[in-house]
């Protein structure tokens, strides 16, 4: 994991101070009404996109917080949200 | 042999010496000198055998470019003796060789070449195919170069260092240290990376003079000076960069010693910008027996006498093709070396002072000459030289033949950092068409040659890193960029020439014994492209990373005309850059675990201590395995475990209990004050993954315990399930903050009411209740709870008082004969109880209602969201899962079945967990998890014990808990 992970507290820091967290599927669905197929997927299925996705990441060897980030899954880096919204 | 003497260049001291042994024999060196060096001086010529024709090789280049000089020192197979720096007392061994590298039994193999084509190996052997298996066995002996034995023990001392800096500059030549100066007098911090021992470069020997009439390697050695002197830069020699990644990471292996704290060394820098300025090696030549001992290139000649006051040979042809070469044969020749002719494969755009220089020194120069064969078996003895059409040629004795075709940039590191490459045909180089936006090049490897605008273009380089990690130097950049116009911009480079030949001979890859002739028989069997011919002739791919082919391959292809790009197009390098110890990534390796505060006392107590996980734990106190006395003595009377590896968390804040509703399945809003409750973690499978007991301490203030194993990740287990809640809440890792003493047995309270003025009654402290008292003043918390199933407390005492409270414990139990009990002695007695261990009794797929827990969830708080709570509903009846059970053997007398057994019928049905021969109830008993059809009360189950042959063993499902199942001793 050579690429750099920009914290929120802490800033620009190598990948390896970090833990992957998955790819971002926002906030649990209310889950009476799910079936256990509908809450699998929403468990353990990921969209595995080619290209640039949100995603979670946790400062393990640092702050310790839980932050999201965009990542280029094809280049494996990390996209600034600037970058993102000049449509690169 | 005599060296030069008093040369300003010279990097030996002629008076240190240091012994070494070749080939059994002691021989000579000098301070300073490397293997090859000293081996070269002591007369010795045939340095090793090839691959595949076992062809005497000799030293041919001084950067570890190819393998001809590989050899075994101080038992370690395939070392570069030319990069290794001489130590007393090494040995010495050549490689590949059976009887001498002068007189190898295996050279034979050269006279067979013909029946090893490109590629013989997939086509050859392989009719009939049963012949194939007998065939590879003798070509695998026969491959390879150094040998090593299965029980190599690799010896030494092995580091890894991470340092951080804004530039990090790869090159240590004149362009790399000015690039380094430039960024550290922004105020920058600048690491240089140099893989030989010294900064210079190329500049750094050569005692031509440079434009202001000084030699140049008194202008490297001024560069190094300021270097050194500069405090933002930090100066790593003896380290060749292994890899470049992603956003500015670079690693370099470096080369230590007996002066250092290692002998290598990993390096990992994170740079914001990175500048490479590596420079070039030389292109090799390419004619029959290119390859001989006594062929060497232009700088390699030159660095022997000028580095090493070693003169190559006596009587020397020169074969170049570039103004460097002929300045080493001028310079050669004033240090006493006899130049019979130099041939230049160029026809014109030779410097005209170097021309001058070698006719007043009476010195043939042939131009559009070149060589087109080395004689001689062992040794050149003549060279043959042809005009490049073929027409004249010449025969010619000498005993050493320098050859050399030009320069070749080094563009490993540009090519990892994912720069495209693209062909020059001014330059005939390889150069770089984008960068990343965090790389800069400089310096010789974009062709130029004037060492005034080398150091201009390291200057530039440096300044725009500079600016890129915020500097303002646009004023220094115009002023260097003005600058570079003026002085001299990248020379004419010299292009792929050979004279007419077979092919046969002419080597384009030392280390795989590629020839010309095998790249034909790769395109004629239609590769048409550098990578393809590459893989099919291995050229490349040895010992030298590359280095040796790496440029003359794609420009012979493109010559050829069969490959269907226009342009040369250069092959793909990949890390490592330079071959690297295994043992260096291995690194130090220490051992690290992590010790309580009565490791000790416990060890002095005589318990065996083990690593469990991050951790050293007591596995027993005495030499018996089942510890039936540690047992038999908390069943009894009273026992003292080292349990301060649990974890345990502070948990507090307006909303720390919406957090543990979130993770724990119990309702944790009816807990009341000092009752402790125990509860369990599962993840959104409903699948457990912890277990603890949680007490609340004050208003919005809990503490809670977790298992080992989890203390680690628990807040980050917290913080994850509730990241999108905002909620006001801290945690505080108090695992190491605490230790915790385990007391248990029937004699456990009269032990404590002896350590406490606390009443300690059944009535004022009762079973599954938190008190907080003084212990000899020290300030505890205490658990009353019962995971071993008697009467026991779980002090949690600040771990810098841990062994007083222990020690007061110890002394009030003398008169009961308190004794340690281990992690065995609980596994066992735990298991009285059918308690469950996480990780024994469960999977990663075994929920909560799989073993018996169900009863801990709280169905009806949705509004908690609980991690688990969908999946705990999902499958609370569903079929076909494993199921926990207890069983007994069938067999009275039987014993306790192996840990881990499969449960079988006509299939396997499930295992046994744990199981023991209980001291208490005096037979076997056993945790397992089986299919639900066989988890009811009384089935039977048979189980396979490892070595059985096949004589099952037969058990039955019984109830559990085995051992006092009204749990009496628990709550007297």
């Amino acid at each position: 994991m050579a690429f750099l992970i920009t914290c929120p507290l802490c800033g620009p820091r190598d990948a390896y101070e970090f833990r992957f967290g998955g790819e971002d599927k926002g906030p649990r669905p209310d889950q009476e009404s799910l079936s256990p197929e509908a809450w699998c997927d929403y468990v353990h299925m990921a969209e595995s996109r080619f290209g640039v996705q949100q995603e979670w990441w946790y400062h393990r060897r640092g702050c310790g917080t839980w932050f999201t980030i965009y990542r280029d899954t094809v280049k494996n880096l990390e996209v600034s949200p600037n970058d993102l919204e000049a449509g690169k | 042999m005599t060296r030069l003497k008093n040369l300003p260049t010279l990097r030996i001291h002629p008076d240190l010496f240091r012994s070494f042994t070749y080939r059994g024999k002691t021989y000579q060196g000098l301070e300073g000198d490397t293997v090859a060096t000293a081996l070269y001086a002591n007369g010795i010529r045939v340095f090793g055998r090839s691959l595949k024709y076992h062809r005497p090789r000799g030293l041919y280049s001084l950067d570890g470019e190819c393998s001809n000089s590989t050899m075994e020192v101080d038992g370690i197979p395939n070392i570069r003796t030319e990069t290794t720096v001489l130590t007393s007392g090494m040995t010495v061994k050549p490689q590949n060789v059976k009887g001498s590298p002068e007189f190898d039994l295996m050279g034979f193999m050269d006279g067979l070449s013909w029946a090893m084509p490109a590629g013989f190996y997939y086509r050859v052997f392989h009719k009939p195919a049963c012949i194939w298996p007998a065939a590879i066995k003798q070509i695998r002996q026969a491959a390879g170069l150094g040998a090593l034995s299965p029980d190599f023990r690799m010896k030494g001392r092995f580091d890894e260092i991470y340092p951080a800096a804004e530039i990090c500059v790869i090159g240590g030549g004149p362009a790399g240290m000015a690039a380094a100066l430039a960024a550290a007098g922004k105020g920058l911090r600048v690491i240089l990376l140099e893989s030989r021992p010294w900064l210079g470069g190329a500049f750094e020997y050569r005692a031509a003079a440079g434009r202001s009439g000084k030699p140049l390697f008194e202008g490297a050695r001024g560069l190094a000076q300021s270097v050194v002197a500069n405090s933002n830069i930090r100066v790593f020699t003896h380290s060749p960069v292994v890899g470049v990644y992603s956003d500015g990471q670079v690693t370099a292996f470096q080369r230590g010693g007996a002066e250092k704290s290692f002998d290598e060394r990993y390096i990992e820098i994170r740079a914001r910008t990175v500048v490479v300025a590596t420079g070039c090696i030389e292109r090799p030549l390419l004619f029959e027996n290119n390859e001989r001992p006594g062929v060497m290139q232009a700088e390699c000649a030159l660095r022997l006498a000028r580095t090493w006051g070693i003169l190559p040979g006596s009587e020397a042809v020169f074969s170049i093709g570039h103004d460097q070469g002929l300045e080493a044969a001028i310079d050669l020749c004033d240090l006493g070396l006899k130049v019979a002719a130099v041939a230049d494969t160029r026809e014109d755009g030779q410097d005209p002072r170097l021309l001058d220089a070698l006719a007043q020194r009476r010195i043939p120069v042939l131009k559009g000459w070149v060589a087109q064969k080395a004689h001689g078996c062992q040794q050149v003895s003549k060279v043959t030289l042809t005009s490049v059409n073929g027409h004249f040629n010449r025969k010619l004795p000498c005993d050493l033949l320098v050859a050399s075709a030009g320069l070749t940039p080094v563009t490993g590191p540009l090519t990892l950092a994912d720069a495209k490459l693209a062909y020059d045909s001014h330059t005939g180089f390889f150069l770089p068409q984008t960068l990343p936006t965090w790389l800069y090049a400089a310096g010789r490897l974009l062709g130029l040659n004037d060492f005034e605008a080398i150091a201009a273009s390291g200057r530039l380089a440096g300044l725009k890193a500079a600016v890129r990690n915020g500097a303002d130097a646009a004023a220094g950049i115009r002023d260097c960029e003005n600058q570079f116009k003026e002085l001299p911009g990248p020379a004419r480079g010299s292009k792929f020439v050979s004279a007419p030949r077979s092919g046969k001979k002419a080597f384009i890859c030392f280390d795989e014994d590629t020839t010309l002739k095998n790249v034909d028989q790769a395109m004629d069997m239609g590769f048409d492209v550098p990578e393809l011919i590459k893989r099919f002739t291995s050229a490349g791919t040895g010992l030298g990373q590359g280095g040796i082919p790496g440029h003359n391959l794609p420009l012979y292809v493109n010559q050829s005309g069969s490959s269907p790009d226009p342009q040369p197009r250069p092959t793909l390098t990949r890390p490592p850059l330079v071959p690297t110890l295994m043992a260096t990534y291995a690194g130090a390796n220490h051992a690290l675990v992590k010790r309580t505060p009565l490791h000790e006392l416990q060890e002095a107590d005589g318990g065996r201590m083990e690593t469990v996980g991050d951790w050293k734990r007591a596995r027993r106190f005495s030499d018996d395995a089942r510890c039936r006395e540690e047992i038999e003595n908390v069943r009894t009377n009273v026992g003292l475990l080292d349990a301060s590896t649990l974890g345990k968390f502070r948990l507090f804040g307006p909303d720390s209990l919406k957090a543990l509703q979130r993770i724990y399945v119990s309702d944790m809003s009816r807990m009341h004050p000092g009752k402790a409750k125990y509860s369990a973690m599962c993840n959104e499978d409903g699948c457990l993954t912890d277990d603890g007991v949680i007490v609340q301490t004050g208003e919005n203030d809990y503490y809670f315990t977790t298992s080992t194993g989890r203390a680690g990740v628990t807040a980050e287990w917290i913080r994850y399930h509730t990241r999108f809640d905002n909620w006001d809440f801290s945690i505080v890792n108090l695992t190491d903050a605490y230790g915790v003493i385990n007391i248990a047995g029937p004699n456990a309270r009269a032990v404590l009411a002896k350590v406490t003025k606390a009443a300690v009654d059944n009535k004022a402290f009762p079973y599954m209740v938190y008190r907080e008292f003084e212990v000899g003043g020290v300030a505890v918390r205490v658990l009353r709870l019962g995971f071993v199933g008697e009467l026991s407390y779980e002090l949690h005492v600040p771990s810098s008082w841990m062994p007083y409270v222990w020690g007061l414990l110890m002394e009030a139990g003398q008169e009961f004969g308190i004794r340690n009990f281990g992690l065995e002695a609980q596994n066992a007695l735990r298991l009285d109880k059918a308690h469950i261990i996480i990780g024994s009794e469960s999977e990663q797929r075994t929920t909560l209602h799989d073993l018996g827990l169900g009863f801990l969830w709280h169905r009806h708080k949705p509004e908690a969201k609980t991690v688990g709570d969908a999946a705990l509903r999902h499958t609370e009846k569903q079929p076909g899962r494993l199921k926990l059970v207890g069983f007994k053997m069938e067999n009275d007398s039987a014993a306790a079945p192996k840990d881990g057994s499969p449960i079988v019928d006509k299939r396997i049905r499930g295992y046994v967990c744990t199981a023991r021969l209980s001291v208490a109830l005096k037979e076997a008993i056993g945790l397992a998890l089986v299919d639900d059809e066989l988890a009811a009360v009384g089935s039977r189950l048979a189980i396979y014990e490892d070595s059985c042959q096949g004589q099952l063993i037969y058990a039955k499902v019984v109830q559990k808990p085995f051992y006092d199942p009204q749990g009496k001793q628990l709550r007297m």
